[in-house]
């Protein structure tokens, strides 16, 4: 019976934490960092070079998810290929069916847990800390961020690699698809929020009367129809040419570059500039 | 306020360390040293002057607060953001003589963070294509059993890329930095259309690093109503992002808890109806 030994692991996550993006291409984004991960532990399962080579096989396919979350994954397959090791009806395809299946939930639950909720929440405290030109913010940030990060990840490697192939049915069974919901769910509740609060496009298009008084103040107007409404629009307008003009985010940015001078021009933006 | 060689060259390790994809793996590099109220820090260390890179590091991590790269789609670059964009505002600000405390000083480094921040995604594919190169040699070297060359061709060669395209721009733009942003000073004025144009497209470009969020989170169009519940919290009922958190977890719960309550019925009825092995798939 092989067991994978505490100095493997440990290996293969630090492997993972540090190394899953620093090789990156668009064409094999996290695979490299991924196969790297996987070799402490396949060097402490099987004896020989072939039979490292061979099974190292089974992670060359396309890797790539939301790297902190997609922890459990590394962690999941380290237990399955020690279920491998020891003879049990696991082979290559399995291993690749659940890593692929586990890729897309994991980047949506990574994405709006981590990226959409938890960091823009840390960097607001941290930005509320840094009045006066304090460092205090930017410490707390770090601190906070990586601690709780590396811990979080390391849970989560372990979790996995415990409960092995069994993981997936916590992961992508009826009861896994209702938290993965709701939780998505306060991810985009805050990705709203973050909207509201830290993205601010606001109109300089005032129109003057003959004697000097504003007849029309478009942003106090638009203010008491629905605060920060452009703000909402333009999150819209990108959404928009990207999910269903299948713009790339590049050509958006372009276009916002030019939406932007013409509203300059025009002075519907004007950020009030001076020395 | 001048950059000298020693400054240049911290300033160009930082930008390998912090980029996406970077050498400071994800949460220490992009995520922490390329947050630009970090990097705010961290310049202020190297140039000497730490409030005046925390007050602008924070102007400009107003901006992107919600800066993301999933999938490997880019709006902006963190490293050109953090460590050109700050030191170029930072030399700006002290040539212009004006206070970092000031909405002036801190719009200026918007309006330079974020066109460098753009202009940088090129530093983005640069590096992921060289990148490619040691992919290329990886495969080879996992095909011959050399398998612990991966340690190589993931976190040594891929610094090669990154002097190329994070080391050596960052080095000469901050280098001849002070050079720079005298002739943004006497060629274009803040009140100036460029300017202006420019410092728009960092307001808007948030726009973009949330619409890519949502472009993952949104499924159906009910899921508008769930962004647009969080907007109305924050915008109109003046939450802050942790009072929305504590809503946003509520319904949350609510929702798990209808989901398993629709849910039990099913699973009961196919457990009584049927053996055992239904519920192991």
């Amino acid at each position: 019976m092989k067991k994978l030994s505490k100095k493997a692991l440990n290996k293969s996550f630090l492997n993972w934490f540090y190394g899953h993006l620093t090789c990156f291409s668009q064409e094999h984004m996290q695979t490299f960092g991924y196969m790297l991960a996987m070799l402490p532990i396949l060097q402490d399962l099987y004896e020989t070079n072939e039979e490292q080579t061979e099974k190292m096989q089974t992670y060359t396919a396309f890797f790539n998810t939301e790297p902190q979350v997609g922890s459990v994954v590394v962690g999941i397959t380290a237990g399955m290929e020690e279920a491998r090791a020891n003879g049990e009806p696991v082979d290559g395809e399995t291993i690749n069916g659940i890593r692929a299946g586990l890729m897309g939930p994991l980047a949506g639950i990574g994405d709006s847990l981590v990226v959409g909720t938890v960091i823009p929440i840390l960097l607001g405290i941290a930005l509320s800390l840094s009045g006066g030109g304090s460092p205090l913010g930017a410490i707390f940030y770090i601190l906070v961020w990586n601690i709780g990060m590396f811990l979080i990840m390391r849970l989560l490697y372990f979790k996995g690699y415990e409960m092995g192939g069994k993981a997936v049915e916590f992961l992508v069974g009826e009861k896994a698809n209702a938290i993965r919901e709701a939780i998505v769910m306060i991810g985009t509740m805050v990705i709203g929020g973050v909207t509201a609060s830290w993205v601010s496009i606001s109109t300089a298009f005032k129109m003057v009367g003959s004697n000097g008084e504003t007849i029309v103040d478009l942003q106090s107007t638009l203010d008491t129809v629905y605060p920060h409404i452009l703000s909402a629009l333009f999150v819209l307008l990108c959404w928009w040419l990207m999910s269903k003009k299948k713009m790339s985010p590049i050509v958006v940015m372009l276009l916002l570059v030019v939406i932007a001078f013409v509203g300059v021009l025009v002075g519907f933006f004007d950020p009030g500039l001076s020395y | 306020m001048t950059i000298n060689v020693f400054q240049a060259a911290l300033l160009g390790l930082c930008a390998c360390l912090s980029s996406m994809p970077g050498m400071g793996g994800t949460t220490f590099g992009n995520y922490t040293l390329g947050r630009p109220l970090v990097a705010g820090l961290v310049v202020g260390l190297i140039l000497g002057n730490v409030p005046m890179g925390i007050f602008l590091g924070a102007a400009v991590q107003l901006v992107y607060i919600a800066l993301v790269t999933p999938g490997g789609t880019v709006s902006a670059d963190v490293r050109a953001i953090s460590y050109i964009g700050i030191p170029l505002a930072m030399l700006y600000v002290s040539a212009a003589g004006l206070d970092p405390a000031t909405s002036a000083a801190q719009d200026m480094a918007v309006t330079l963070a974020s066109t460098v921040g753009t202009l940088g995604t090129v530093l983005f594919y640069g590096t992921a294509t060289v990148n490619l190169v040691w992919q290329h040699i990886g495969w080879r070297n996992v095909e011959k059993g050399n398998l612990k060359s991966l340690y190589l061709v993931d976190m040594v060669f891929p610094w090669i890329s990154h002097i190329l395209c994070s080391f050596i721009p960052t080095f000469i733009i901050c280098y001849f930095g002070s050079n720079m942003v005298q002739l943004i000073q006497s060629y274009l004025p803040m009140d100036g259309i460029i300017m202006k144009t420019l410092f728009t497209v960092g307001s808007l470009l948030p726009a973009v690093g949330v619409a890519i969020l949502l472009k993952q989170v949104v499924t159906s169009p009910k899921d508008f109503l769930t962004f647009f519940f969080g907007f109305t919290l924050c915008g109109c009922m003046g939450l802050n992002l942790i009072g929305c958190a504590i809503v946003a977890g509520f319904f949350a719960l609510i929702k798990y808890q209808i989901s398993c309550a629709a849910l039990r019925p099913a699973t009961a009825g196919a457990a009584s109806g049927d053996d055992d092995d239904e519920e192991d798939i």
